[in-house]
């Protein structure tokens, strides 16, 4: 098991290696002034130019530039922004609403995604597992930020069960609409999947087995065909980080939600792209750590793997 | 005994069983009005190829059909009450604790997930023989019971943790666990390796006769069903066509298919001089035609070879792999195949017998070239393998040297119509024109009984057997003087498997072919060789030829293979 | 020989009643039929197919033909005709600026539809060729590739277009049409093809080994050879449905990003486009016509090509047939 987790460890590190490379890369792609870049076009003295430049190491040659670049990312020193605030700072303070937005469309899309996926699974080409294909392949049709507008108009402005922004002072409540928004994508996927992982646990033969044995059908269902059925389920939903991570962009912009998502927003409209790539990058560490950490719970889930 | 044995009412007794399955809109009969009696710790057995309807049956006792399968007729009587109409709950207690079920495939029957000693605590609980830790010490008597050494230790691992013997094993002890009065063990050593069965089996047997329980036991093996029941039933596409003492069927069989058992299946049909006689015959006509063809070969420059009669020579031959151990640093290295030699003349079938591991197939994939060897020589009609320096010289070399495989839903590509799959070797070697192929092909569809119209279908549609045919054929294309059989028949039926063997026999005495045979099947190898290898874990045991092998087998481990022939022992009355 | 007891006497069945069969016979009559065909006759009754269909081809005729739709002309308007309510010959208005919605919207589809399909077979492309590669070859190409393919498939994709398309619109500022559309479809693409490459690779690793490749090497073919006759054929099948449904997925994609101001520039007929310029409306709750068109045709759209990846998928799956 060890091993295992050893491996897995020493793999992220060239992913995440190559993350940074690439993302660096693009930025240096950037034609122009890189000192003007970085001065937010404004005109800047020479004393100022020579500063800027040894604080990026702007003149050492590329890799050794990446270098820094990586050993900043790590150490969190991601800059300023052209406001002059630290952008370490600034995702410290829209990080926290994030996380939990993303967290609550996480709960949301594992708890319908896997209570709906099951019954659907169980009664196979019923009526039930029917209209939710039905629904699935709908919402996974509509762009996530229709649904986003459509939702915030019928239950914020229209029904008004909710703010249909959220602003500054934020709390649990008014994130349920938002985060419910975010997950609608990955949820019928996520239903699909638990479907047809239910249904094929459902014909298997150890299931059989379990029967032959005197198992009431209940116990058979739990302990067997569920069990078996959550390991590729659960393994996806943790891989949906990713997609959480750039659907929360839409979604925090839509509902006014001062998350790291909007604050990167704000950014691009304002052309600070060295600190859109500060956020991504930081949002890419972040999703290499979780699906660390979902690879790690795969192993637990299913014990062929730890001993392989 | 014979009074008490008439006093005792029947444990549990099927009358006019019927099962069909639902497929779209119509039924498709898998049991036609079947009967069965059984008595109580009696071991009974039903024989049947794939498609008879006796797994269903077995499954229909304890309502353990899949979805679209039902009973349509009939009764199955428990002790006395009919089981098929009772409801759920009852069905339920009698699972596990008055039947008890012995699946077939024991990888895919264990819930990979969980702990093998779990599976079997919940077959305790579930029949409310023992809870707690009272139950765990059971589950390890069980498991000590059904024969697993180690068992404590064993019981707290998963099931890809154990080899295919000791996971049935657990099963057994789990069909067990709760002391049913009647076990249904369906197949339940077919995919193990015959020694292992043997030991299963025999296990089995003492197991259930100290305990009292009456076995339902379900194979497609005729030997070894008169080996291990006293009473037969054997059945044929859902219906009973004989049932009877075991014995008196073998040696007297009344009906037309279990008289083609009799005399068809490998097991049985070995021990009769008859075969014997068979093969002897077919040699003499396969060494004459072939002595013809080396002859050319010898006189012709451009064909690959000398022409000589050891048409293939196997010196020394080793293969050892690297394998990663449990540090991505270590490599330990596990030697496949170790130092094997031996010789195959023209004309003749020389057969290498191993159960699994032994490494004969790694031995075919080396003289087939399709592996690199580790040390060694492989020697065709004189030229060294390793020799083959240009691609001229490999293609021809391909051309002498053909394999057919085992698996024959594998062998075919089902993208290629049965025509382009026999013709891709006449394309890739250029050989004639369109038209000039297309004959050679309808050529050898007739050599292999099959009709031209098979051309532009596509494997999907075709029986194991059939793709066997194709795969033959197309084997034969280049008209090759060696063919590789690997384990060419293992994976078919009885009756189809004795049907390609005929096949093999016939095209070998017409055509000169000289066959290496890779089985594990001894029972086979009396029917198609003249001489045999035995391998034991990459080594040879023993080397001979096939009659004194069979009739005085010097090394301990060839006489173990030939005991474990199913149904070896059953005296016949005719042979 | 102990007395057989009741029920187990000899019996044997009555020959007329249970004849045999030849062993193995071929049924002569059967039509012919290969894994493409089996799947054409799945899909052609298969109603997700034809919904699918109807659509994809609705929406062609309207990419190929707009004048059969409208007769207005979706990049002329003037302010005046502001929110302008339907009248004759502009059926549902028009936008804030001053366009016709109904001209607007099906002139939207080129774009849109152009960006998913030209991503989708770059994708395509590049995914079968590196997957092909690295799971038939193995070895050091197979862990370069993968490790390669870990490390764009761990940049969400949508982020990853987000910081590209940023950093070009600095560069390359004033694309025209088409390099907007050459600049989305690389963007996505560059970061959507591990998930084909995966597709093929595990389609590649399991029918390496199948021994039919094995007979076609005993015949003298050489690993190219194989790759080419048996292996990629016999490996599409997972690579095409993954396919369509990623189509559908990219011109979302397309959408998301035109709605963050990263997509198609303003000037360009999108439904993404008029998605974010409807932004304001939705707030206000007024217009929505303007969001709801452009909606629901994107909408219809990607259901689609997301029915035509389902029905593709049930029809070459061979287990997923209903029972």
């Amino acid at each position: 098991m060890w091993w295992y987790v050893v491996k897995r460890l020493l793999q992220t590190i060239p992913v995440f290696l190559g993350a940074t490379l690439i993302i660096f890369f693009l930025l240096k792609l950037r034609p122009g002034d890189p000192i003007l870049n970085l001065a937010g076009n404004k005109p800047v003295s020479q004393e100022v130019r020579d500063a800027l430049a040894a604080q990026y190491h702007l003149d050492d040659p590329l890799l050794l530039q990446w270098v820094h670049f990586v050993k900043n990312a790590v150490t969190l020193d991601f800059g300023n922004t052209f406001a002059g605030q630290p952008v370490f700072e600034l995702i410290q303070q829209t990080f926290p609403v994030t996380v939990v937005l993303a967290l609550m469309a996480l709960a949301f899309d594992a708890i319908l995604g896997i209570g709906l996926g099951t019954i659907a699974g169980l009664r196979r080409n019923g009526w039930f597992d029917s209209s939710m294909l039905v629904v699935s392949l709908i919402l996974l049709s509509i762009p996530i930020f229709v649904v986003g507008f459509v939702m915030q108009l019928v239950f914020g402005v229209k029904l008004g069960w909710t703010t249909p922004t959220v602003g500054g002072d934020w709390n649990v409540g008014k994130l349920i609409l938002p985060a419910i928004v975010l997950a609608i994508a990955n949820f019928a996927y996520t239903l699909r999947l638990c479907r047809t992982s239910v249904a094929e646990n459902l014909t298997a033969d150890h299931v059989r087995t379990a029967r032959a044995k005197g198992l009431p059908e209940g116990q058979v269902v739990v302990k067997h065909v569920l069990r078996n059925s959550l390991v590729p389920v659960i393994t996806y939903i943790g891989i949906n980080l990713g997609s959480l991570m750039a659907g929360a962009i839409i979604t925090e912009t839509i509902f006014n939600i001062p998350g790291v998502g909007n604050a990167a927003y704000q950014a691009i409209i304002r052309g600070e792209t060295s600190t859109v790539v500060a956020i991504v990058t930081f949002m890419v560490m972040v999703y290499v750590f979780m699906s660390l950490i979902v690879d790690l719970l795969y192993a637990v889930l299913d014990p062929r793997i730890r001993y392989a | 005994m014979t009074e008490t044995q008439g006093a005792q009412t029947p444990l549990l007794k099927i009358e006019d069983l019927s099962v069909a399955f639902r497929a779209g809109k119509e039924y498709l009969t898998a049991v036609d009005q079947a009967n069965l009696t059984i008595y109580p710790g009696q071991t009974i057995a039903i024989v049947g190829e794939s498609g008879s309807g006796k797994s269903t049956m077995a499954h229909a006792v304890i309502d353990l059909l899949p979805g679209s399968g039902q009973v349509t007729g009939g009764q199955i009587l428990f002790e006395g009450t009919d089981i098929a109409k009772t409801g759920r709950d009852q069905i339920l207690a009698l699972r596990g604790s008055s039947i008890g079920l012995v699946p077939q495939d024991p990888m895919s029957n264990l819930n990979p997930l969980w702990k093998v000693g779990r599976q079997i605590k919940e077959a305790l609980v579930a029949n409310d023989v023992a809870h707690g830790a009272d139950a765990d010490r059971r589950v390890v008597e069980l498991l000590e019971e059904a024969g697993l050494p180690d068992a404590e230790r064993r019981a707290r691992q998963y099931p890809h943790e154990f080899s295919g013997g000791m996971r049935q094993r657990a099963l057994i002890a789990m069909g067990l666990a709760a002391r049913p009065k009647l076990l249904i063990a369906d197949e339940p050593t077919s995919a193990l390796d015959v020694t292992v069965q043997k030991q299963i089996l025999d296990h089995l047997d003492t197991l259930t006769d100290s305990l009292g329980v009456a076995v339902m036991l379900i194979t497609h093996d005729l030997g070894l069903a008169a080996e291990r029941a006293d009473h037969l039933v054997v059945m044929y596409r859902g219906r009973v066509v004989e049932s009877g003492p075991a014995l008196e069927i073998l040696q007297d069989p009344q009906h037309p298919y279990t008289q083609r058992l009799v005399s068809k299946a490998p097991s049985i049909a070995s021990q009769r001089l008859s075969s014997v006689k068979a093969r002897a015959e077919i040699r003499a006509q396969a060494v004459e035609h072939a002595a013809e063809v080396a002859a050319e070969v010898a006189g012709s420059g451009e064909e690959f070879g000398e022409g000589s009669n050891d048409i293939l020579v196997v010196e020394n031959l080793t293969k050892v792999f690297q394998l990663r151990g449990s540090k991505p640093w270590e490599k330990t290295d596990f030697t496949a195949v170790d130092d094997v030699s031996f010789g195959l003349q023209r004309g003749t079938t020389t057969a290498i017998v191993g159960e699994s591991g032994s490494g004969k197939s790694t031995v075919a994939r080396m003289v087939l070239d399709l592996l690199p060897i580790t040390s060694g020589r492989v020697l065709f009609d004189g030229v060294d393998i390793k020799d083959l320096g240009s691609k001229k010289l490999q293609l021809r070399f391909r051309r002498q040297m053909q394999p057919v495989f085992q698996n024959p839903y594998a062998s075919l590509d089902p993208l290629y119509s049965i025509y382009q799959s026999i013709e891709e070797p006449l394309r890739t070697h250029d050989v004639g024109t369109k038209k000039e192929r297309e004959t050679k092909v309808r050529d050898l569809l007739d050599k292999v009984s099959l009709p031209t119209t098979v051309m532009s279908r596509y494997p999907g549609e075709l029986s194991g057997g059939q793709r066997q045919r194709v795969a033959i054929a197309r084997a034969l294309a280049l008209d090759p003087e060696v063919v590789i059989c690997d384990e060419a028949v293992s994976a078919l039926d009885v009756l189809v498997q004795a049907q390609i063997l005929e096949l093999l026999n016939d095209l070998q005495a017409e055509l000169g072919l000289s066959y290496l045979f890779i089985t594990h099947d001894l029972a086979v190898v009396r029917q198609i060789a003249d001489n045999v290898l035995v391998m034991q874990e990459g080594k040879v045991v023993e080397q001979a030829s096939v009659n004194e092998v069979f009739d005085n087998p010097r090394e301990a481990y060839t006489r173990k293979l030939l005991d474990a022939i199913p149904g070896g022992s059953i005296p016949l009355a005719s042979s | 020989m102990p007395e057989p007891r009741e029920g187990q006497e000899r019996f044997v069945a009555p020959i007329d009643e249970t004849p045999l069969r030849a062993i193995d016979a071929v049924d002569v009559d059967a039509v012919p039929e290969n894994q493409w065909k089996e799947a054409w006759k799945r899909l052609r009754v298969s109603p997700l197919f034809w919904l699918a269909a109807a659509i994809i081809t609705f929406i062609g005729v309207m990419i190929f033909f707009p004048t059969l739709f409208t007769s207005a002309d979706p990049t002329r308007g003037s302010l005046d005709d502001s929110f302008a309510p339907a009248r004759d010959g502009h059926p549902f208005g028009f936008t804030r600026q001053g366009y016709d919605l109904w001209a607007r919207t099906v002139y939207g589809a080129r774009a849109s539809v152009a960006v998913g399909v030209l991503t989708a077979i770059f994708t395509a492309l590049l995914g079968m060729i590196t997957g092909a590669i690295a799971g038939y070859y193995g070895g050091i190409v197979d862990t370069l590739i993968s490790r390669i393919s870990d490390i764009f498939f761990s940049i969400p994709l949508l982020l990853a277009c987000i910081v590209v398309i940023s950093v070009i619109n600095n560069t390359w500022p004033n694309r025209g049409f088409w390099g907007s559309v050459l600049v989305v479809v690389v963007a996505l693409a560059l970061f959507a093809w591990p998930q084909i490459t995966r597709q093929m690779r595990g389609a590649v690793l399991e029918v390496k080994n199948l021994e039919f490749v094995d007979a076609a090497t005993a015949i003298g073919a050489t690993k190219m050879t194989n790759l080419r006759r048996h292996i990629v054929p016999n490996s599409l099948a997972p690579v095409i449905v993954a396919t369509t449904i990623t189509l559908g997925i990219f011109i979302v994609a397309e959408s998301s990003l035109s709605f963050l101001g990263l997509g198609l520039p303003q000037n360009v007929v999108s439904w993404g486009n008029d998605l974010s310029d409807a932004q304001n409306q939705v707030r206000s709750g007024q217009h929505l016509q303007v969001m709801y068109l452009p909606a629901i045709a994107l909408g219809m759209t990607v259901l689609g090509f997301i029915l035509l990846g389902e029905a593709v998928r049930e029809a070459l799956d061979p287990k997923a047939r209903k029972k």
